[in-house]
């Protein structure tokens, strides 16, 4: 399985001795725990980065609070600030934060990242420093951990964790207990089209991903998500829909992801899609028809980007009941956060009940994972339109799905190429 | 003596700093990682030492290539870009600089400033202007198609369909490229012809050249050096372009070797690749450098020496 990363590190042997940790070969695999004898009994599973565990559904992980990184004490008064918050750009609501400033008399300064990856590595190199990271999610968990870049959270500031936030994202299987990690926002990947423009009765076809690789008549005014996980499991779910099987979004078999790539590459004879995540303005201003989805981008769409006489219900969202992708993200606290207590007290304002509401259908369109709202609430108040009933997240749909979740580093290598191939076009 | 000849070496000072620090070291540090390896995060792990460097990842790049994968067909079409994207700038920007050097008059002035006002706004904000501009209902797409270049577009086969000019068309990547740098391939090139002794132009006019013998062996020689300073200044940005793409196609068919290092170094969790095709694409580049400075060297001396 491994060709690319033995020869970068076989070569590299020479230069490596005698350096601490890095001269690890990449992607070791190790029964995690067993040892000697009786290791041979595990099917060894792959190992996340620095050899941790990576969390699955069925392989749930608790992560240890260390004498070194301890949790801020109980019944303290929140620090004078500024809240140092670092986040996707338009990923919460400014009014939203703006309140938050008035409620405690504090300053937020929002400083922006484009993906995770960039993320996480101007996190681990030190040269930015934040009280809250938002926007995260089960696919960065490993990383944050092993570079101890995040502190564990202290629930006694965080009453609106139990009081509000779904059963099922209350101790969340990459993070049991939410030690360190509280939810923040759902999604689901789908399809959002123009019903105006798409005349194919999308949610009625055997395989509604098939409208991509049928797509001739739309040439040009497709998308798909420029996301290499997202992307890529996309055709993967295709081929479990066909036959019934349940896929491994995550798998590390290189001839799973070679396949998808071949698959998703077909496209642009056929239809020439865009890759790109910009479908929440693109799908309002007629630019593309049909386009790969996060849910949270058609609600988006909905509710702030309709130019003026384009109605809101033009706009269709579909995702799959099963074998589909369900996410969630969530809040954490930086490791050297100066302002611990006021960073609890910001997530804390998030998870009332209220503020998530609003910071949900003013800006982000972005499902929070409340007990009080549901599609059918939503759609009573006539928030959101019929067609777009789909896009909202419902908290059975995370058993029957699944996320995109952190790979070894040798998986991950094998996406990225795949993912290059893809690109090159 | 003495004292002006440190004065004039210090004033040199700041830039060869500025050098040092901000190209010399931080190419050194691309070389670094290139070379180096990543820890078991996918950190990169820079060999500063260049006895131990790994050629692990470079080795692994230039196999790519050989096997024709996806680095080089991005080189490939990125080339492709480019090259066509000069020869449009070379037969737009020539008549412009020619007019303005020669022929402006008193517009000159007025002129180069309209060349160089489009330069005062960003740009993306000016792409992201195009992409209104070029949108199936947009003015700029209504008038192509009433001047009927885009019928000739469509003859041709550089455009798919009526309005599709952003359905993922290499060719209004091409244009795009063109528009975005072309003011900085005009102003090179007016200043050459600009500082063409007219005499010259007479004496051969005089010795009964007619105007387009006089055109062709004294102002185009005189101004290759214009030329090729404006292909250099163009070329090295356009080589590296990737947001261009990004802004007016997005399609997997016009991606240049710019998005392939974006997807390693900002999206993706391996930088050593994108380090390792950082570097590739210097080495290409110097050679273009190269060759320049060879050019520019022989036509010095050949003036001087005719």
């Amino acid at each position: 399985m491994r060709t690319t990363g033995a020869a970068a590190a076989g070569v590299g042997a020479l230069g490596l001795a005698g350096c601490d940790n890095t001269t690890t070969p990449i992607g070791a695999e190790t029964a995690a725990g067993a040892t000697g004898e009786v290791a041979e009994l595990v099917v060894p599973k792959p190992t996340g980065p620095a050899g941790l565990p990576l969390p699955r559904p069925d392989n749930s992980v608790t992560w240890a609070i260390t004498d070194d990184n301890q949790p801020v004490a109980d019944g303290l008064a929140n620090e004078s600030g500024p809240l140092r918050v670092y986040n996707y750009a338009d990923y919460v609501n400014p009014a939203t934060v703006k309140k938050f400033e008035a409620d405690t008399g504090t300053k937020v300064q929002i400083a922006t990242y484009n993906s995770a990856d960039e993320a996480i590595s101007k996190l681990a190199s030190g040269a930015v420093e934040f009280d809250l990271i938002m926007g995260l999610s089960g696919s960065n968990i490993v990383n944050l951990i092993a570079q101890r870049l995040i502190k564990p959270l202290n629930h006694s500031y965080l009453p609106n964790l139990e009081k509000n936030i779904w059963p099922e994202l209350q101790d969340p299987f990459y993070d049991r207990g939410s030690r360190y990690t509280v939810a923040y926002v759902v999604w689901m990947d789908g399809i959002g089209w123009r019903n105006d423009r798409v005349s194919e009765d999308i949610p009625a076809m055997d395989v509604p991903w098939d409208i991509f690789w049928e797509s001739q008549e739309y040439r040009g005014l497709v998308g798909i998500l420029d996301d290499r996980r997202d992307a890529l499991s996309m055709p993967m779910q295709r081929d479990a829909m066909r036959t019934g099987a349940r896929p491994d979004l995550n798998t590390e078999d290189a001839a799973l992801i070679d396949k998808a790539q071949r698959d998703l590459s077909e496209l642009s004879e056929i239809c020439n899609p865009k890759i790109a995540i910009t479908d929440y303005q693109t799908l309002p201003e007629g630019k593309t028809v049909l386009h790969h989805s996060w849910s949270g981008d058609l609600l988006g769409a909905a509710f702030y980007y309709m130019p003026k006489g384009v109605p809101p219900t033009v706009l269709s969202f579909w995702g799959p009941e099963e074998n589909g992708v369900v996410q969630n993200d969530f809040f954490c606290i930086g490791k050297e956060s100066k302002s611990p207590v006021l960073a609890h007290q910001f997530i804390n304002f998030l998870l009332d009940e209220q503020t998530a509401y609003t910071n949900f259908v003013d800006f982000t369109g972005y499902t929070p994972p409340q007990n009080g709202l549901d599609a059918d609430t939503l759609l009573e108040r006539g928030v959101i339109p019929e067609t777009l009933q789909a896009a909202v997240v419902r908290p059975e749909q995370f058993a029957a799905n699944q996320e995109l979740l952190q790979l070894s580093v040798e998986g991950s290598r094998l996406w990225d190429q795949a993912w290059s191939q893809f690109k090159a076009g | 003596m003495q004292q002006s000849r440190w004065t004039w070496r210090l004033l040199a000072l700041p830039g060869v700093a500025w050098l040092a620090v901000f190209f010399l070291v931080a190419f050194y540090a691309v070389l670094a990682v290139a070379f180096g390896n990543q820890d078991t995060l996918s950190n990169p792990v820079p060999f500063w030492n260049p006895l131990d460097w790994n050629v692990g990842y470079v080795l692994e790049m230039l196999r790519n290539y050989w096997e024709g994968g996806p680095f080089l067909t991005v080189s490939l079409r990125t080339i492709e870009f480019v090259a066509i994207a000069l020869v449009l700038s070379l037969l737009i920007g020539y008549p412009v600089a020619y007019y303005t050097a020669r022929h402006a008059g008193r517009w000159k002035g007025l002129i180069l400033l309209a060349l160089i006002l489009p330069l005062w706004i960003n740009y993306l904000m000016r792409m992201l202007a195009w992409i209104n501009l070029l949108a199936p209902d947009g003015i700029g797409s209504e008038m192509l198609h009433s001047l009927g270049i885009e019928w000739a577009f469509l003859q041709i086969g550089l455009l798919d369909e009526p309005g599709g000019w952003l359905n993922g068309q290499p060719i209004t990547v091409i244009l795009a490229l063109v528009y975005g740098y072309i003011p900085f391939f005009i102003l090179p090139l007016f200043v050459a012809i600009d500082r063409i002794d007219k005499r010259q132009i007479e004496a051969a006019r005089d010795l009964g050249a007619s105007p387009l013998g006089a055109f062709l062996r004294v102002t185009l020689p005189l101004s290759v050096p214009g030329i090729l300073a404006g292909a250099v200044l163009i070329s090295l940005p356009m080589f590296g372009d990737y947001y261009t793409a990004d802004l007016v196609s997005a399609s997997t068919q016009t991606n240049m070797i710019g998005n392939q290092i974006d997807i390693f170094m900002r999206q993706g969790s391996e930088k050593v690749t994108g380090a390792a095709l950082t570097l590739l694409l210097s080495v290409f580049l110097l050679i273009l450098m190269l060759y320049y400075l060879r050019t520019t060297r022989q036509s010095g001396t050949s003036a001087q020496t005719a």
